[in-house]
């Protein structure tokens, strides 16, 4: 049985790309097969993150309309065995995401054996975000410390409990995840943004992990290569630690307490 | 649906008298381009309202000779709105009978809803947990209280018709709770809580967490652009309505 982990967050920007690439990458590393597949159509980025945008030949709306079979169009991960990329359609528009379409591609995913199944969401909670997560077993939403990134998570997750098929079909619900990405310590404990505490007692779901703000994020998506394998990175150390949770184990929050630097580090420098 | 269950084994099929509770759409137009742009406009805003209530069209106020409408289509409208046509009432004979084509019933008014009901499933099992809401009918002998145990989201709406709302996990910010009569939260409320939204102005609210957006009794509204006093801002408070007027937010 495949497991359909949808990625969302309501607002652009916050991530959800990056964590699509780096639970996806963490997935296949511990050795399940799994796919990632972009759903935003027409704005297609996931490739350029995980890095194979030049072995695009058929994209996710080339299989739906039977232009392509999956086989064709899934790309196979340079960085990590087991992982295949499904990337979006460029020239396309949302609309050509339907219901059935993608019902299709999810249960042949399923039958080729696939055991997780990411579903990259774009932003908004207009159809391209509702196609992502009608089908999601689980649900990882992807929100930064501030107001506004709180409150279109909040959304998303009502829209969650409402339009997933889990929840039409009355079946248990979408298990839904909290992941806090861009979180500076320094400027919570300052006041400046909310603290991760904040923000899970305003969404009041079970905190996935939270991913620190880091330079190593653009570098990797730069490069092409997701986030997780910076390796010695807080934030591939942090995608790791949520990995793990994600999968049942036990980590202790890490990169989230700020500590005001002693003065030797402040005289010899250090981030 | 029965409303309560018998503790022993109860047979496989009982049958009960209910008074059935439900929305009437009344239909002054049978016309196709009518109905479509008033449909349009009356949900615009508010497409998520209604969460699986049971409807019956009301045909008392067409013409004798109105033309049948396009029944289907009405009710997969209202249907994709959250609503459940299942029946016709007060229909001509041949608005009866093109309603019976179109696979609705045919209430009339010797024989009250409920016997018709009952003996029939829902027309669809609520996704929720909760109970929907019961919209009152004429003469409510008691609306039960509505319970919400899960956290209202941005963008999520509750509406208790004919009755109070007891809601026991958060009300988070852009969350609407709308009730008929009085409102409690036990928990914070940080979105809009509408109470006696029908004009009840003994309606009152009750949180244990005041943060809200705003708060209306009987369509007297306050918002807190202006940050609450202190002694009443995130603790347990109640809002009522004083000469019918004016908004008071008292600690509790």
């Amino acid at each position: 049985m495949a497991t359909i982990i949808t990625v969302t967050s309501g607002k652009g920007g916050v991530g959800k790309t990056t964590t699509s690439a780096s639970i996806a990458s963490g997935l296949a590393m511990r050795g399940y097969k799994t796919a990632v597949i972009d759903f935003d159509v027409g704005l297609r980025n996931l490739d350029l993150i995980m890095g194979c945008e030049r072995r695009v030949v058929y994209d996710f709306v080339n299989v739906i309309q039977g232009d392509a079979n999956l086989h064709q169009a899934l790309i196979k991960d340079k960085h990590a065995d087991n992982l295949f990329v499904l990337p979006a359609s460029q020239t396309r528009d949302k609309d050509a995401l339907t219901e059935e379409g993608v019902e299709n591609v999810l249960k042949e995913l399923a039958h080729q054996g696939f055991d997780y199944i990411v579903c990259d969401s774009p932003a908004g909670i207009e159809h391209g975000a509702i196609m992502a997560l009608t089908f999601a077993d689980q649900a990882i939403v992807v929100t930064n410390p501030e107001v506004s990134s709180v409150r279109d998570s909040d959304r998303i997750l009502g829209i969650l409990q409402s339009k997933s098929r889990r929840a039409i079909e009355g079946r248990e619900p979408v298990k839904e995840h909290l992941l806090v990405t861009r979180y500076s310590p320094k400027r919570a404990a300052e006041g400046e943004m909310l603290t991760y505490t904040d923000i899970q007692e305003l969404l009041r779901i079970p905190l996935l992990g939270v991913i620190p703000e880091s330079e190593a994020v653009l570098h990797a998506s730069n490069q092409g290569i997701p986030a997780i394998h910076q390796k010695g990175t807080p934030v591939a150390d942090a995608y790791t630690d949520a990995i793990g949770r994600f999968l049942g184990e036990e980590h202790p929050l890490r990169f989230v307490d700020y500590e005001k630097p002693g003065l030797i580090k402040r005289l010899f420098g250090g981030k | 649906m029965p409303r309560r269950r018998e503790p022993r084994p109860a047979p496989a099929l009982e049958l009960k008298t209910t008074r059935f509770a439900g929305i009437q759409v009344i239909l002054n137009s049978a016309e196709y381009a009518v109905l479509n742009t008033h449909i349009t406009t009356l949900f615009a805003a508010t497409p998520d309202f209604f969460g699986g209530e049971a409807a019956v069209f009301e045909c008392g106020r067409l013409p004798a000779d109105a033309a049948s409408p396009d029944w289907a289509w009405l009710a997969q409208e209202l249907r994709s709105r959250g609503l459940n046509p299942f029946a016709v009432q007060n229909a001509s004979p041949a608005l009866a009978a093109s309603a019976v084509q179109a696979g609705l019933l045919v209430l009339n008014d010797a024989a009250p809803a409920g016997a018709t009901v009952e003996a029939r499933p829902e027309p669809e099992a609520e996704a929720e947990v909760e109970a929907p809401a019961e919209p009152s009918p004429e003469i409510p002998a008691r609306t039960p209280t509505r319970v919400i145990d899960k956290p209202l989201r941005s963008g999520q709406r509750v509406y208790a018709a004919g009755g109070d709302i007891v809601v026991l996990a958060a009300v988070n910010p852009g969350a609407e709770v709308i009730a008929d009569g009085s409102i409690h939260v036990y928990a914070p409320l940080k979105g809009r809580a509408l109470a006696g939204a029908r004009g009840d102005t003994s309606a009152r609210i009750f949180t244990t967490h005041l943060e809200a957006e705003l708060v209306s009794i009987a369509g007297v509204y306050r918002t807190f652009d202006t940050a609450l006093d202190v002694a009443l801002a995130r603790k347990p408070a109640q809002i009522r309505l004083a000469d019918a007027s004016q908004i008071i937010i008292e600690p509790l």
